[in-house]
């Protein structure tokens, strides 16, 4: 290690501590006891009927912020399959020995479980779309490294996840019409007629559901495409 | 021993970690001490009762992070 790095070190370290806990502490002070964050937790539930307060600013308060979230990954899987487009898959990858495989094939359905229930249980408990989403892609991960490219490649496509996660975004956009049909804001949710349910089922919070499946697709494919893209380049372009 | 104590241990865990990551001169083992300091900040945000966010930071940097900085240098490694 260099002189210049320790002194680097000696200089960064104690200004990242010291600007963390400023910033921790004036955070800590200066938020308001009445402001939108006391509104939403008093408010939340009567409102949309979702337990979980977060996943109701994520998606019935701040919506539209979450589905400019949703385009700034769609924007960087455009971006990266445009950067490899047209690269072959690596078609000489075998995947893993017989054992593992044959293990994987009987606990992929058991790994299915926990992304789908993170996702339908966004608005009961912590988790939503996103978190669940991500989980699925880790998963495409999974066949592809266990299974080899050469068998997952068959039907796990680059291009079939990216007309899936199109579509899923386009199911966003089209739930969040039905407000403005209604000559109300994009993205309502209880105002715009979608039942609130009963508080706590498993059908309820209205459009926020329907918003957290849409999400957890659109995450799954676009996250899994880009791993896609990234394995089928040949690194020498 | 105060319920802040082991708070702060996981914090000086999340710095040591940080800076392995940075440190360490083989790109494997950085990108494994990477994903500690994934773990790492997913328990510090855990202690903070933000568990959407920690649930968040656990798929994605243990999760698809390490997979994707793997694949990458995979292949952009010259092959002699």
């Amino acid at each position: 290690m260099k002189l210049r790095h320790l002194a680097g070190l000696a200089l960064s370290v104690p200004t990242a501590l010291g600007l963390g806990a400023l910033l921790l502490s004036e955070a800590v002070v200066t938020s308001p006891p009445d402001g939108p964050a006391a509104h939403y937790l008093r408010n939340s539930i009567a409102d949309s009927g979702a337990i979980n307060v977060v996943t109701t600013v994520l998606l019935d308060y701040r919506a539209f912020d979450t589905l400019g979230e949703a385009s700034v990954i769609l924007a960087s899987v455009a971006a990266i399959s445009a950067l490899f487009a047209g690269a072959a898959p690596d078609r000489s990858e075998q995947g893993l020995s017989i054992l593992v495989k044959t293990s994987v094939g009987y606990l992929t359905a058991v790994f299915w479980i926990f992304p789908i229930y993170i996702v339908f249980h966004g608005h009961l408990s912590p988790g939503g779309g996103f978190q669940g989403g991500v989980s699925l892609a880790v998963l495409v991960i999974l066949v592809y490294v266990v299974f080899g490219s050469r068998r997952a490649s068959a039907w796990l496509t680059s291009s079939r996840l990216h007309v899936t996660e199109s579509a899923s975004a386009f199911g966003f956009l089209l739930l969040g019409t039905v407000g403005i049909a209604q000559g109300l804001a994009f993205l309502t949710n209880a105002a715009a007629g979608f039942p609130t349910g009963s508080t706590g089922n498993l059908l309820s919070g209205g459009v926020i559901p329907l918003l957290n499946l849409a999400i957890g697709i659109k995450v799954a494919a676009g996250l899994g495409s880009i791993y896609l893209d990234i394995l089928s380049s040949d690194g020498s372009r | 021993m105060t319920p802040e104590v082991p708070y702060y241990m996981v914090l000086g865990l999340v710095v040591v970690c940080a800076l392995g990551a940075v440190l360490i001169r083989g790109y494997i083992t950085s990108i494994i001490v990477l994903s500690i300091f994934s773990i790492t900040v997913t328990v510090s945000f855990a202690f903070l009762r933000a568990v959407d966010v920690a649930m968040a930071e656990a798929v994605i940097g243990a999760g698809l992070m390490t997979a994707v900085f793997v694949t990458a240098i995979g292949k952009t490694r010259r092959r002699s």
